[in-house]
């Protein structure tokens, strides 16, 4: 431990923000706000990236913690209290100047805080509001500020700091309660959902009070979303996506992100190291059947089953979805509805909407369909326009799978190694033995009762 | 014969030949609209200077504006700022098919129409480099307290992206510069922003930055390091989401 008085705010930066890193959401998406003339900032509603790192990730917001002095010992966090790294803590005045002059000189959207557990939760809360305050009441800030809440703190601090902040989230951490039991001690699922509760509730009131008073302050307008480790504990991709299912139908939250298990830490109860390195692919997969559950009206239940609960490494979620239902196929261009479409390999939503407006202007043929950013070819084996197909292909498992690969998927860059893996069997989940056996009673069930 | 108007790349120049081709009542296979600079004579084709003037661009905005609507105007707009030499044709080509549609507010819809495709392909691109000018620009702070940036875009963006500054640092006094088509946004505190065509004159001035500046520099660029995860280490995304064109003038990839 490095005793903190007499540190520099540039040595506090470098702990604070290496400290956060592990925090996925970086978004500033969500709120659309002008500034009124009189202070610093606006927001864009479809966000903004200011800057990417060298690991390809977003950034947008000065994402730091307020502290990353803690007092719970979750297993797979850097900044739990059994680790010796160097502790520091920020004062309120210290964030907002940093937020000020990277905001006015364009570097960040706005801040992101978090912050580790000092003292106690209610203390922490405390100190997060204070900073908000100050920055949005006394510098004057309009920009995009996400806040996480933090778990056992009281409610009316989580509410009042919600009308200060445009996002609200709270780490879910792990997809089940058994696995939570087992990495965070401290937490239990109760004290992460209460809060999660707390937020839908206090939006859903809000929303009636604007409609009434147009003027009214607004709750986190950005709403709140949560993330997930992935491949820390034994669940499947199958329980996974059901959970995040459940969180965006029963919590009302804007995104669920999913952060593949990074080793920072040696305990018995994580995962041995891998050599391959964080689950990528997994991490991948399961982002791609996210948006098809967010934007593209699929159902969990639809995507995998129980008897097939991970995720096909080599297609992804959509044509593997395609090629087990090829009795809906092939999907006329010039008459199908939005929904049908939707369900095609090749056709975005964004293409689909467009399909759809300009069909009532004249027939479409595949050059046009390319033009509108179709994905021809992936699309050509599901689609005809005007009775014909593209090309004279079969409307066949086997046949479209081995043309399907054969085109090769573009993968975001350097998560595509798997071409050198061995296959395996069990997709990309390879845990110990053990860890399976003891989580085999994890069910479907338990996730559902957690969440209800 | 086909009669090809010549005009200047920017909003009035492009705008005044409209005019003159929808004034002699020309349809989409007998007019044809070239820049002055990218001038590739065909056949068969008459050729006229069109005269350019503030007027006849302001007739055919409002004309756009009232008969198709502000979102059309924005994505004729936008493409108008387009590097592209085609542009013309494809906007004059737009604009005759939008006059045969019962609604010509919807015309951006029809896509199977190669100039309305055009159109509104330039329009996105011109779009998608405003908005990435948006978060790549970087302000620096000259000694005496005004914001300085420079960005070498390939479509007109300034326009774009004025708006949106000043809507963000309304007390602010900043300048953007465009490298590529020598033109300045110039925003006052607490006044409207204006565009200014002129070439940087006092290169040293813009270069003398505040003691602060270095300092917040400083501290960027180790956010930047320390927010990475080593882990995860992925120069090709990067470069993929972040293309190098647009890292010269921002600070964290200077050495």
């Amino acid at each position: 431990m490095i005793i903190t008085e007499t540190m520099t705010v540039r040595d506090k930066l470098n702990i604070l923000s290496d400290a956060a890193k592990y925090d996925v959401a970086c978004t500033s998406s969500g709120t659309a706000r002008s500034g009124d003339g009189t202070g610093m900032g606006n927001c864009e509603l479809s966000g903004i990236c200011h800057s990417f790192s060298a690991d390809g990730r977003c950034i947008s917001l000065l994402k730091i913690l307020f502290t990353n002095e803690c007092v719970f010992d979750c297993k797979y966090c850097i900044n739990r209290a059994s680790n010796d790294v160097p502790r520091a803590a920020f004062t309120p005045d210290e964030v907002c100047t940093l937020v000020m002059e990277f905001y006015r000189r364009n570097y960040i959207e706005g801040l992101f805080l978090s912050s580790g557990v000092m003292k106690s939760p209610a203390y922490t809360m405390e100190l997060i509001y204070a900073t908000l305050h100050k920055l949005r009441k006394e510098c004057n800030f309009q920009g995009y500020i996400h806040v996480k809440a933090i778990p056992g703190a009281a409610q009316d601090l989580i509410a009042k700091v919600g009308f200060l902040a445009d996002r609200m989230s709270v780490n879910l951490e792990l997809p089940t309660a058994e696995g939570l039991k087992l990495l965070a001690p401290h937490k239990t699922r109760k004290s992460i959902l209460t809060p999660m509760r707390l937020v839908q509730n206090k939006a859903l009131e809000n929303k009636q009070e604007i409609m009434l008073y147009r003027n009214a302050p607004r709750f986190v307008p950005a709403g709140q979303s949560t993330q997930m480790i992935i491949g820390a504990t034994p669940e499947s991709d199958f329980q996974i996506i059901n959970v995040a299912e459940s969180l965006y139908k029963k919590f009302d939250l804007k995104r669920v992100f999913y952060s593949a298990f990074i080793h920072v830490n040696e305990d018995k109860n994580l995962p041995a190291v891998r050599e391959e390195g964080p689950p990528l692919l997994r991490e991948h997969r399961l982002y791609q059947a996210d948006w098809l559950l967010r934007y593209y009206e699929f159902e969990a239940g639809e995507l995998l089953s129980e008897e097939y609960p991970n995720f096909n490494v080599l297609l992804d979620p959509k044509c593997n979805w395609a090629l087990k239902h090829l009795e809906y196929f092939p999907v006329e261009v010039n008459r199908a509805d939005y929904h049908t479409l939707l369900r095609v390999p090749g056709i975005g939503y964004k293409s689909a909407g467009r399909i759809v407006k300009a069909r009532r202007l004249g027939t479409l043929a595949f050059a046009d369909l390319k033009k509108m950013g179709v994905v021809l070819k992936r699309a050509l084996y599901f689609l005809t326009c005007s009775g014909k197909m593209m090309y004279p292909t079969r409307i066949e498992e086997d046949y479209i799978t081995k043309n399907l690969l054969s085109v090769k998927e573009r993968l975001p860059d350097g998560i595509s190694g798997m071409s050198y893996k061995q296959l395996s069997l069990f997709d990309d989940v390879n845990f110990r033995k053990e860890q399976f056996i003891v989580h085999e009673g994890v069910k479907r069930a338990p996730i559902e009762r957690m969440l209800g | 014969m086909k009669k090809v108007y010549i005009c200047s790349d920017n909003i009035t120049g492009i705008f005044s030949a409209i005019y003159d081709a929808w004034k002699e009542g020309r349809e989409e296979d007998n007019a044809g609209i070239s820049l002055r600079d990218n001038l590739e004579q065909e056949l068969f084709c008459e050729y006229v200077e069109s005269e350019e003037s503030e007027k006849k661009a302001a007739a055919v905005v409002q004309m756009i504006k009232n008969n198709m609507g502000a979102a059309v105007y924005m994505d004729i707009y936008q493409a108008v700022l387009a590097h592209d030499k085609d542009k013309g044709n494809a906007i004059l080509r737009t604009l005759l098919a939008a006059r045969k549609l019962p609604d010509s507010t919807k015309i951006m819809n029809h896509l199977s129409h190669s100039g309305v495709e055009k159109v509104f392909e330039l329009s996105r691109r011109v779009g998608g480099e405003a908005h990435q000018f948006k978060g790549f620009l970087r302000f620096k702070e000259l000694e005496n307290g005004i914001l300085f940036a420079e960005i070498e875009p390939k479509s007109q963006v300034l326009s774009c992206i004025a708006g949106h500054f000043s809507d963000r640092l309304p007390l602010e006094n900043f300048m953007i510069y465009d490298r590529t088509h020598k033109m300045f946004v110039v925003h006052e505190a607490g006044h409207q922003w204006v565009l200014v065509l002129d070439d940087v004159t006092d290169t040293a001035k813009l270069n003398r930055v505040s003691e602060a500046q270095r300092e917040y520099e400083r501290l960027w660029k180790g956010f930047c390091k320390s927010i990475s995860i080593k882990e995860r280490e992925n120069l090709i995304l990067q470069r993929q989401n972040l293309p190098l064109r647009y890292r010269q003038d921002v600070v964290e990839f200077q050495q």
